[in-house]
This record gives structure tokens, sequence and C-alpha cells, in this order.
């Protein structure tokens, strides 16, 4: 029924890490934070940038506008002291790459170069390339409009220099945003494990570990405060699915071993019905009969019963249906054979007293199990005759008991219908038959045949629910009676299943012709 | 109006009438089974001098309901008291040789087909 699990079938096969949904929620956290992250960290950098290069514009032109006096005073007065010490004012912020006083002919008065500054990468002239230059003009009077030029002012600053802190400041804010997109995909990742994760693992170990073959017993997981969410969900409707398996396998585990049961029941009956019947050599060692006979249980054995005994004085025959199907019935056929032949065997000649005797042993056991079973029973003795006083006569029957007809065609055309419902009572149904039992005598000469049935043969019916019948089972005989005992038998037989067809057979068939030789 | 009843069957004692009628198809499992309606059909013989039993419209009666019939019918003929009336119906297979042994178990039973 179910297989044994091997490991590789097993559901629990490790799953790689990179493939684990932990560690992908763990990427595509950090790789969509990161890439926020930089997003944001380009934009702040940008608003730096510009903020940077007003400050540094700004810075210089005050600084310039600071010493602009100074510087127009020593260019009118051709003051190299003052010159040298407005140039060294400047020169002293490290941003500045050179400075230089010139007079108003051209010429440098001062000039102050920082030697060992890099020349400035692409990059660092792209940014800053364009703020490098400041030139201002010096003049010199009491007031504005009648002043005379006198010189110029000129600085340059060192872009590596600004360049050297916006990188620094770059890097601040990419750090900075690096460690909180880790911070913020480790916080995520924990907090989808332990809502998820973890939960889906532990349903996934009790799916693992589910018995096929007892699947309402699986160990339906404790998932603490996921009751009402839609993992908790999951977990109950996998438990009704388990249930309902359950349910489902053992209602058709009940139905099989029902089945089973009755198979079996029904194989110890059909055994029942056959072990017991006479053999084909028994039959054969009696002389003065031609005998054949046919038993076929239907699907659902029923408790048909016959039986042939040979013995010193003759040949005992019983033919007889138990009420019913089944096992039950089988048995009290059982018994019924038996104590017909223990009645032989004893001697019991009186067709009254053996009826009374069979009678009061079946009742006795059908009232123990309880069932009311009873049956239809004719008992038959046959004798050979050889009598000079009869001329004619080869054999002599003797009927009792209540059963169906007993059909007899003579070897000259005439019928014989004897009504056994006046010679007995069925046995086992009452306490107390005997004074129903009586007995008919038939003689019998060559060639007539006698033919014993079970209502299995008349009441087979067709699709149509019509009944074999009476009548068309005399004209078979009529039609056949000529023919030897097997003959006459497959012909029946033949024509009862031409009129059955494909139908299931519902009762047993059981048919004994007797063919005085 | 007492009654019995089950699946498929029903039981109806109608005391104006002083007559059982049995009705559907009657396939209880055992003697034991049959018990409360063998206790019904002995009641109704107390104190009757007349009783009909009509199975005119019982389809089905398997081999303990006959033996619990067959039971009844020797009670009535042994207490004498009560006059007994069987009403069976041709049209129904099983009631033919059955009803024809009830009557062969009580010779003064009062046996009609319809």
């Amino acid at each position: 029924m179910t297989q044994p699990r091997t490991g590789t079938e097993k559901g629990d096969r490790s799953i790689p890490f990179t493939a684990s949904l932990t560690f992908r929620q763990a990427a595509v956290t950090l790789l969509i934070v990161a890439f926020l992250g930089l997003l944001g960290g380009a934009v702040e950098l940008g608003a730096d940038w510009r903020s940077m290069r007003a400050e540094i514009q700004e810075h210089t032109w005050r600084s310039l506008e600071l010493v602009r006096g100074s510087a127009a005073e020593a260019a009118f007065q051709f003051n190299d002291d003052l010159a040298t010490q407005v140039v060294d004012g400047l020169f002293a912020h490290r941003e500045m790459e050179s400075v230089v006083i010139r007079d108003n002919f051209g010429g440098t008065i001062v000039r102050r170069d920082r030697g060992d500054v890099a020349p400035a990468s692409a990059m660092v002239g792209t940014l800053f390339g364009d703020i490098t230059e400041y030139t201002t003009e010096l003049h010199h009077g009491p007031v504005e409009a009648a002043a005379q030029h006198v010189g110029s002012l000129e600085v340059r600053l060192a872009a590596g220099e600004i360049a050297a802190r916006f990188t620094e400041r770059g890097l601040v804010i990419f750090s900075v945003g690096l460690v909180k997109a880790l911070v913020i995909s480790a916080l995520v990742v924990l907090i989808f494990y332990f809502m998820i994760t973890r939960p889906l693992l532990g349903l996934h170990t009790a799916i693992t570990r589910i018995d096929p073959a007892r699947p309402g017993d699986w160990p339906r997981p404790r998932l603490p405060r996921h009751e009402r969410d839609e993992l908790g969900q999951i977990v109950q409707s996998l438990d009704n699915l388990m249930r309902a398996f359950q349910q489902g396998l053992e209602q058709r585990d009940r139905a099989r071993d029902e089945n089973t049961r009755l198979g079996a029941e029904l194989d110890v009956s059909r055994r029942i019905q056959q072990i017991l019947l006479p053999s084909r050599a028994e039959l054969d060692a009696i002389e003065s009969l031609d005998i054949a006979t046919h038993m076929e249980a239907a699907h659902e054995v029923g408790g048909d019963y016959y039986d042939i005994l040979s013995h010193d004085g003759g040949v005992r025959i019983g033919i007889g249906d138990v009420t019913g199907h089944g096992l039950e019935s089988g048995v009290v056929m059982l018994m019924t054979q038996s104590a017909v032949r223990t009645l032989l065997t004893s001697r019991e000649q009186d067709m009254v007293r053996v009826m009374d005797v069979l009678n009061t042993t079946i009742y006795n056991n059908v009232q123990r199990m309880g069932c009311g079973k009873n049956l239809t029973l004719a008992l038959l003795d046959y004798r050979h005759v050889s009598d000079p006083d009869q001329p004619g006569v080869s054999g002599h029957l003797r009927i009792s008991g209540q059963h169906e007809s007993v059909i007899i065609a003579r070897r000259d055309g005439r019928m014989e219908v004897v009504d056994t419902d006046d010679l007995g009572f069925p046995i086992g149904l009452v306490e107390e038959m005997a004074h129903f039992v009586a007995q008919i005598d038939v003689d019998l000469h060559p060639g007539d045949v006698v033919v014993l049935y079970t209502d299995g043969i008349t009441e087979a019916a067709d699709e149509h629910h019509r009944l074999y019948g009476d009548e068309r089972f005399r004209e078979i005989i009529a039609t056949h009676r000529d023919e030897s005992a097997e003959a006459i038998k497959d012909a029946i037989i033949n024509d009862v299943k031409r009129h059955i067809g494909t139908q299931t057979l519902y009762d047993d068939l059981t048919l004994v012709i007797l063919k005085q030789r | 109006m007492q009654s019995l009843s089950g699946e498929g069957y029903k039981v109806e004692l109608d005391a104006e009438t002083d007559s059982i009628r049995l009705i559907g198809a009657l396939r209880l499992g055992g003697l034991a089974e049959y018990a409360p309606l063998s206790q019904l059909l002995e009641n109704a013989l107390d104190d009757r001098t007349k009783l009909t039993i009509d199975l005119t419209e019982l389809e089905f009666l398997n081999s303990s309901g006959i033996a619990t019939l067959s039971k009844f019918v020797i009670s009535a003929r042994n207490r004498h008291h009560c006059a007994l009336a069987i009403r069976g119906s041709e049209a129904i297979a099983w009631q033919g040789k059955s009803l024809k042994n009830l009557k062969r178990l009580m010779p003064a039973l009062e046996l009609t087909f319809e």
C-alpha cells in the first residue's frame, strides 16, 4: 500500500545557502537599500558640490576685498614690503596655488607660487576648474570715481586641494550610506526570518514527517502568534486536508476490509457447497440409473443442496434449497447433508421419522444461529426392481418432503409433474412437522427420466425480468428426453443460460437428471 | 393505533377493525430483530376473539420473518380463543407457498388471496 520512503525521496533535501529565502531576501534588501543610499548620497554630494563652490568663491572674493586697499596702496607707492605682506597673508591659505600683485604696466611687483601642487586631474578640472582664477583691479584715489588705476591682484586656487576636501566628504557620505544599508538589511532580514522564514521551516519539517499511511497524525506545528495570520491559515488548511485524507483512507480501508471479508465468506460458502457433492465415480457406479448433475453457485452464493447416496438397498437422493444467501445458508446446507447421511447410515427407512429427526436437528441448530433459516427438502428413495410380477418396471421411487415439483418424462411421451407441497413442510421452520410428512410412490420404466431442480432454474430472469418458467422448462425436457442424462442436462442448462443472457446469476442453479436404464 | 416501523416497512395495529397491516419489505437480520413484531402480534391476540393479518402490501418477508409469522400462527392455534384470518396477494411471489404452509399449521386459519 505505502512504499517505504527512500532517502532521495525525502522532502528535507538541504537547500543551497544562496538559494535560501533568507539569503535572497538579504541580497535583494541590500541591493535596494544600497541603491537608494547611493542615490541619496549622490544627491547630497551634488548639493554639497554646489554649496562648496559658492562658499569657495565667496570666501576668496571676501579675502581679496579685505586686502584690496593695502594691495592698491602698495602698488601705488611701489612699496615692496607692503606688497609682500599682503601676498604672504593671502598665501598663508592652503588652497592658494599662486598670488600675484602687478603694477598698471603689467610688471610683477610680488609673486608667490606653491611648487608642490600636483597637476589637477580631468575630473577635478571639470568640477572646480572654472572657479580657480580670480583677478581684482587695484585703484588709488580719494573717491571711487576719480580713482587712478594702479595695478591688479591675481590669485589662483589649487583645484587639487579643493577636490581633496570634496573627496573626503564624498567618502564620508558613501561610508555612512553603506553602513545604513547594511544595518537596514540586517534588521529586515532578522524580522523576515523570525516572522516568516522560521515558521515556514517549521512547517516544512512537519510536512516532511507526514506518514502517508496516517496523514491525520501529522505533527501539526505550533506557531505561536501566527494563529490568526496567513501562516496560521495555511497550517489550519493543511490540518483540515490531512484529516480529510485520513478519513478517506479509513473509509477506503473499511470498505476494502468489508469486501475482503465478504469475498472470503463467499469463497468459503462456494467451497462448502461444492466440497461434499458426490463424485462422478460414485454416480457411475450406480448401474441402474444414468445420472447427470449440475450445480452452479450464484454470484452471492445461495444454499442449494443435492446429494446422491448409494447404499445396500438402493439410492437416496436429496435436493433442497436453504433460504437466503451466504455463509449461514451454506452452513445449514452442510448440516442438512450431514444429517441426511447420518440417518441413512443408521438405516432409518421410515420417511416420516427421517424428516422428523432432520427437522428437529436443523430447527434447534437454526435457533442457536438465531437466523430463522429453513429449507425446502425432498428426499427420494430409489430401488432397482426386477420382479416378474411387475413386467416393464425397472425401478421404484418414493418421494417425500416439500420442495419444487418432481418432473417425470415418461418414455412414451407423457409428462408427469409431482407436486410436493403436501409431502412435507419447510425443514427448520417450526418445531414439530412430522404430521405434515407424506410420500408418493412412483414406478420407473427403462427410458423414464426424472428431473429434480431448484427454483434457480425456473426463476432465472432475463434482462426484462421475465422468468425462465415451468412451461419452457418442461418443453426442453420433453424435447430431449430420449437423449442421455448428460445430454438432457446440457440442453437444459444451455437453454437457461441463453435465457439469462448477460444477466448476473441471482440464485444457485441446481439440476439432477435421473434416467432409468 | 399501535405501530412499528423501520427502513422500508411499517406495521400498524388497528384496534377498531381488529387488524394488523404489514406494509413494505421486511428484511430484518435474524430472529432477535423480529422480537418487537413478535411481541406486537402476540399482544394483539390478548382479549380478542378475532384478528386479521393483512399482508396484501407486504412485498417481501425474509426467512426469519416467515419463521416469526409461523411461530405466531402456531401460538394462535394453541390459544384457541382467537379466530385468525390472513389476507394475502396473488401478485406477491413469496406469499403463495408460505401462506399455504401457515394454513396447514392452523387449519382453522381463514386464508384469502386477493
